[in-house]
């Protein structure tokens, strides 16, 4: 899933400095599971802008709705009778959501209430970590399935560098080294012979900014 | 209540602050009505939002009693 935070309160705050009816739109996928922008960070968020508003004697009127997904056309249509009632949009998706919703709601300001951070997993409750980089040709058959680009800081593709240090990276004792987790997988798998394959330099051309994927059904007939 | 007097609203677990609450009531001890209680099966129950929609309410302070 995607994972995100969210902004400083002070940060959200002063985006809307001068509104007088904001509506803060949720997301119910990835950013409802990481607890960053889901229903209750909503609800949460559009209580503290009435109350720090309140306390500089002005009024604020915060709309709260949640949307099944941000990524989706269909769901964002589903505020289209909502939105000109409002001064702005404070959006509590990644930053795929707010993009699409500025996009759809183009003559309204659209503010980003989350920092977006990464792909990755729920390690246990509260706490996810990094596990792709959505790099476009993906190595993890060579690697044991863990991804070197996403988990090792440097992005070695021939790991593990000379700052490896008893399991973990020169960078940080908290940091695992990615090529000792991958030495140790393959062992497991008994395919330690793949970590003597030289992975020639990585195809950052497949990187194409800004992605596009086009599903093969969906291709127009030439 | 008086307007200078604070309101205080207080989110009590039913097995103990409430039973405390509940027991001062039947020995007829006095505790001051500014103390509004709302009563949770636990208070881990509690969600920030609780706490939020009380200040918005017009609460000046909330205790969480369990």
């Amino acid at each position: 899933m995607i994972v995100a935070e969210r902004k400083p309160f002070e940060e959200i705050k002063a985006m809307i400095e001068g509104c007088k009816k904001v509506l803060i739109v949720g997301c119910g996928e990835c950013v409802s599971v990481c607890m960053a922008g889901g229903e209750k960070e909503v609800q949460i968020l559009a209580s503290q802008l009435r109350l720090a508003f309140e306390e500089e004697g002005k009024k604020l009127e915060a709309g709260e709705t949640t949307l099944e997904r941000q990524c989706d056309k269909e769901y964002l249509e589903e505020i289209k009778d909502k939105v000109d009632d409002y001064d702005a949009v404070i959006s509590m998706a990644c930053g795929a959501g707010v993009q699409f919703l500025a996009e759809m709601y183009d003559s309204k300001p659209v503010y980003p209430a989350l920092n977006t951070q990464f792909i990755g997993v729920a390690e246990r409750e509260g706490e996810w970590s990094e596990r792709c980089r959505a790099c476009s040709d993906c190595v993890l058959a060579e690697t044991g399935g863990i991804c070197p680009v996403a988990i090792c800081p440097k992005g070695l593709l021939n790991g593990p560098c000379g700052g490896t240090n008893d399991g973990k990276c020169e960078l940080s004792k908290e940091k695992d080294c990615a090529w000792t987790l991958i030495y140790n997988r393959l062992d497991k798998l008994g395919k330690l012979d793949n970590i003597r394959k030289i992975f020639p330099a990585k195809k950052y051309s497949v990187q194409t900014t800004p992605g596009r994927r086009i599903h093969e059904a969906f291709k127009e007939k030439e | 209540m008086g307007d200078s007097e604070p309101k205080v609203v207080a989110f009590c677990c039913t097995y103990c602050a409430y039973a405390a609450a509940d027991l001062a009531g039947a020995m007829r001890l006095q505790y001051s009505p500014n103390v509004r209680i709302i009563k949770l099966l636990c208070t881990g129950k509690v969600e920030p939002l609780y706490l939020l929609k009380a200040f918005e309410a017009g609460a000046d302070a909330v205790m969480v009693v369990g």
